[in-house]
This record gives structure tokens, C-alpha cells and sequence, in this order.
């Protein structure tokens, strides 16, 4: 066994890290769709639950990698300081700089919102406009870096893959629209306008996450599938999920669960509307049953990952 | 060593400049004429394993010279016993950081506290710098960096650099009774470790990883458990390193 010196704070900050980007990014994008945001409706008021949701995830993921760093731990807490004073091309610098500006740009972003009076038209709205174009690559951003973070290391075979930040970068969209879906389930049903615009939001988003976990298993068969097909060190590293001791939280508590699972009740009822265009209703608890196995599902995929890179390493001496 | 890196020193510099400009001229006419151009320093280090006992004396003298706290270690000895009896034998292999050309560690450090110094190759952390993210221990493909409990911050073995730098051997190098390692300049021709270095069959540690290592074995034995189950033998390593195991 190899020494974990990445445990719980890295996993919840890949995984919120990700999950906030990904709702910024679906945020914004959807606010755009709406006449490049100039049209009042539930486009903008469903851009609003993504809004909110995506600085105070993003700032806990961050907060919790501070709590990491040996540093803080010996009583140098504001030495992570050292990390702005100074850029690489070490992907932890660059990546450090592109989330300071996705939370400073992502607050603002949240700051137009935050009125219950605000909508398209008001003094904010240019503020606003501009910041969701900067959202949405400064999202994609942050999700990706999570990925390469871990992929940029020869040293860890199972993470020093090229898809490994793509894999990272679906599963936070995914995470990000379930998280979107799930507080827009739970408190979104009191200020409802118009119930078929709700249920076609709903319809839409479902059917996008359907679409993400579609291609998150596609990306997680090549992952695993060119890392069994190699020998040496990236064979015996992902073994660890291939009869090792990771193998069953991998397939049932990730793949089953976390998107199997998900994808077949999506499935169901997005199907009819899709194919049929029949009238989209998904009962409100199997929508938060589905958010909440999607959420916990792209957890898994992070501790999984993050605990499998680092139990394996370069086989030989 | 890539041309641009060498440089006239200045002692050189002012040698010619005495002798005349007819000299100086004739050098600058025949670059490749080494006498006048001096390469900056590459400490290296030979560990012939044939030498060592086991004896761990570098171990101590290093915990003790670097004050390493307790668990820790910057350089260990691995114990390697195989064979099914009678045809058993035990080597040693001693580790420490390899000073890589190509550091990993330094490539991902996102603050520039760790940095190969161009002037002698040691790979260097500075603790007033290291914000202790660990992302360089998980890079090392040699499992040498730890967390150092008193200041939070990466460390590793830097080839003794406060004894090198007034002309001193590393620890390891001082205490070893064996004389199993050797330390020196792989740039000077004439030093002890590069005389041996072309006269000796020598390997480093996972070369594959492409780090291109600055710490070279004769003799090392380079088995682990993979060749066991393969080739049917008792293989058992044993480390003293911070975790019982070798990564």
C-alpha cells in the first residue's frame, strides 16, 4: 500500500470543484440561449438556480484543499499566497490561477442575480451578460484542470491518461445539471410561472444529462478499456478496478449506481418525449432520486479515482 | 551539457587577459579547446552495491546530519533476499533521491519552491517557499519526497547541500564504511565517479520513467516481486524506508 498523502479534502474538491464549475457553465450557457439573454422567462430563471449554486460549491471545494496543504496544517495558513505570486507551467499553477478567476467572475455573475427583482433589462443586465460569456469557458475551464491535475504525472499510471481530464470534465456538466435539477426540484416547485415551461426545462435537462452520461460511459469504456489492452505499470494500475480491491465500488457504487442506474430512468421517461413527443412528466421524486444517484456517482468516480492512482505506481525498480 | 550552458570563468578569464591577446585569440579561433571554456558542476552519485554490507550508517548519519524527524527518512537501505535454498542470495540496494535531469517534481511545483540548480544539478526545496501541496510527492517516480512534520513542507535528500557547498561529501558519502558510494562531478573527466562511471557496467533506478537519474549502481539487483512469481523464486524486499514497503 502506498501512502495516501491526497485523502478526503482533495476528493470533495475534485468533486465540488467540478460539480460547481459544471453549474456555472450550464448557467451561463442556458442564460445565453435565451436571445443571447436578453429574453425574460424561465430560461433566465433557471439560469439563476445554476448562478447561485456555482460560487458557494466552488469556494467549499477550495476551502477543503487549503485544509490539504502541509503548510496550513503546520500553522503557515496564508503561505497558499505563494501560489499568486508566481505562474508555470506546473498545471497546479495554472489551474490555481483559472479558479481564483472563475470564483471572483462567478460571484459577480451570482451578484446580478441575487435580487429577487432581477431580470433581463435592469441595471445589472450588461454586467450580466458579460460575465455569462466568461463563464462559460472559464467553467469548462475549471473542470478540465481537475483532470489534467491528476493526468500530468508518468509517476501514477492509472491517472497519466489523456481522457482521464475529459472523463473529469463530462462528469462535472453531469453533476452540475444534476445539482441544478435537484435544488430546482426541492425548493423550485413554490415559484413556478408557468407549468409547461417548467416540465420543458425539466425535459430538457434531463435529457442533456441523459446525453452527458451517455458519453461519460463511452469516455469511461476507452479509459478503461486501452488501460487493459497496454502491459507494465498502466495494466497492473488498473487492475486495481479490474479485480482489485477497488473493483466493486467501481463498477456497482460508480458505474451501476452512478450512472447506469440514472441513465436507464432517464431513459424511460425521456424516451416517449423524444421519440413520441409525447407530454414529458417525470414524477418530482424519481427526478431527485436520479440527481442524488448522479451526484454521488461523480463522488465516487472522484475517490475512486483519486484513492486507485495513488495505491499503484511504476511497477519494477 | 548543451553549449550555451558553459561558461569562461573568471579566473580564466583573467589568466588569458594576462598572457596576452595573441592567446586569447587563438582561443576563441578553436572553441572546442577545452581549457579555456569550463563546464558548470553535475554532482552525481555511484553506489557499488558489491561494497554494501547493510550496515544503514548512511541512514543514521543522514537522519542525523539533516535532523529528519521521526518516521521519516531521506535515504534508506532496501534489503533484497531470493532464491529457494540452496541457491539463495541477499543484496542491498541504497536509496535516495536521484537528482534527475528531467525532475518530475519539478514540473509540477506550482510555486517554484523546487528547482534544479543550474550551477551544480542538486534539486532543491525551499521551505520558505513550499506551500506543502504534496503534488511533487505524488510525482516522484522513486516515492523519495515526504512531508516534513515540523515545517509543513516538502523535503527530500539534496546531496548534503550545505556540506557540498564548502567542499564537503555528503553524510551518506563520509559515514559509508564500505566506501560503497561515491560522490563527485560528472562533468570533470577526472573525478573519481566519472573514471568509474566509463569503467563500469552501471544502471539507474526505473530508467523507463525517462527522468535520466543522477545516482547510478554497479551490481544493482533490480528484482522484485513480478520476477518472483515468474521465475518461481522466494523473493522477499524489505525496506527501511517511512512505509514498510518499497514504492
Amino acid at each position: 500500500m502506498h501512502e495516501l498523502n491526497w485523502g478526503l479534502p482533495v476528493i470533495l474538491y475534485l468533486f465540488l470543484g467540478g460539480m460547481g464549475a459544471g453549474a456555472g457553465a450550464v448557467s451561463a450557457s442556458i442564460f445565453l440561449r435565451s436571445g443571447g439573454g436578453d429574453l425574460a422567462g424561465s430560461n433566465f430563471r433557471f439560469a439563476r438556480w445554476g448562478a447561485m449554486l456555482a460560487p458557494p460549491l466552488v469556494i467549499l471545494g477550495t476551502a477543503m484543499i487549503v485544509l490539504e496543504l502541509g503548510s496550513f496544517q503546520a500553522g503557515n495558513w496564508f503561505r497558499f499566497i505563494n501560489l499568486f505570486l508566481t505562474i508555470n507551467l506546473s498545471p497546479m499553477s495554472i489551474g490555481s490561477w483559472v479558479l481564483a478567476l472563475f470564483i471572483l467572475v462567478s460571484l459577480a455573475y451570482a451578484y446580478t442575480f441575487i435580487s429577487k427583482a432581477a431580470r433581463p433589462g435592469d441595471e445589472l443586465h450588461n454586467m450580466r451578460k458579460m460575465l455569462a460569456w466568461a463563464m462559460v469557458p472559464l467553467g469548462v475551464g475549471v473542470a478540465l484542470y481537475t483532470g489534467i491535475l491528476l493526468g500530468a504525472m508518468p509517476a501514477r499510471p492509472f491517472w497519466n491518461s489523456p481522457i482521464l481530464a475529459m472523463l473529469f470534465l463530462v462528469s462535472a456538466l453531469s453533476t452540475g445539471v444534476a445539482a441544478i435539477l435537484l435544488v430546482r426540484s426541492l425548493f423550485g416547485h413554490k415559484q413556478k410561472v408557468n407549468e409547461q415551461a417548467f416540465e420543458q426545462h425539466s425535459y430538457l435537462l434531463s435529457s442533456s444529462d441523459m446525453l452527458l452520461i451517455g458519453m461519460e460511459i463511452l469516455v469511461i469504456f476507452l479509459f478503461v478499456m486501452y488501460a487493459h489492452l497496454t502491459i507494465g505499470s498502466v495494466e497492473e494500475a488498473v487492475a486495481v478496478i479490474m479485480g482489485g480491491e477497488l473493483t466493486t465500488l467501481f463498477w456497482f457504487g460508480f458505474v451501476v449506481l452512478g450512472l447506469l442506474l440514472p441513465a436507464a430512468i432517464e431513459l424511460k421517461y425521456v424516451m416517449p418525449t423524444l421519440l413520441y413527443q409525447k407530454a414529458y412528466a417525470m414524477p418530482r421524486t424519481m427526478e431527485i432520486l436520479i440527481c442524488a444517484l448522479v451526484i454521488v456517482g461523480g463522488f465516487m468516480l472522484r475517490y475512486i479515482v483519486v484513492i486507485a492512482g495513488q495505491v499503484t505506481g511504476p511497477v519494477g525498480i | 551539457m548543451s553549449e550555451s550552458k558553459t561558461q569562461v570563468s573568471r579566473r580564466d578569464f583573467l589568466k588569458k587577459l594576462a598572457s596576452g591577446s595573441a592567446v586569447a585569440a587563438t582561443a576563441v579561433a578553436a572553441p572546442g579547446v577545452a581549457i579555456s571554456v569550463e563546464k558548470p558542476k553535475r554532482y552525481g552519485m555511484l553506489i557499488d552495491t558489491r561494497r554494501c554490507v547493510g550496515c544503514e550508517a548512511c541512514s543514521v548519519a543522514c537522519k542525523t546530519e539533516n535532523d529528519v524527524p521521526l518516521g521519516e527518512t531521506r535515504s534508506w537501505v532496501e534489503f533484497i533476499e531470493k532464491g529457494n535454498f540452496p541457491n539463495v542470495s541477499r543484496s542491498f540496494l541504497p536509496r535516495l533521491c536521484n537528482q534527475c535531469e528531467k525532475p518530475q517534481c519539478v514540473s509540477v511545483c506550482p510555486t517554484g519552491a523546487t528547482y534544479k540548480r543550474p550551477e551544480d544539478g542538486i534539486v532543491v526545496v525551499d521551505s520558505d517557499i513550499c506551500i506543502g501541496c504534496k503534488y511533487c510527492l505524488q510525482a516522484c517516480p522513486y516515492g523519495m519526497r515526504f512531508i516534513n512534520t515540523k515545517t509543513g513542507t516538502a523535503d527530500k535528500c539534496d546531496f548534503c547541500l550545505h556540506r557540498v557547498a564548502n567542499g564537503l561529501v555528503p553524510s551518506c558519502v563520509n559515514t559509508c564504511q564500505g566506501k560503497a558510494r561515491i560522490f563527485g562531478d560528472l562533468n570533470d573527466p577526472e573525478s573519481e565517479i566519472s573514471r568509474l562511471l566509463a569503467t563500469n557496467t552501471t544502471t539507474v533506478l526505473r530508467p523507463e520513467m525517462g527522468t535520466e537519474p543522477m545516482v547510478y549502481y554497479i551490481d544493482a539487483d533490480h528484482t522484485d516481486e513480478r520476477d518472483a512469481a515468474r521465475q518461481g523464486l522466494y523473493v522477499r524486499i524489505e525496506t527501511h524506508r517511512r512505509q514498510q514497503k518499497r514504492v
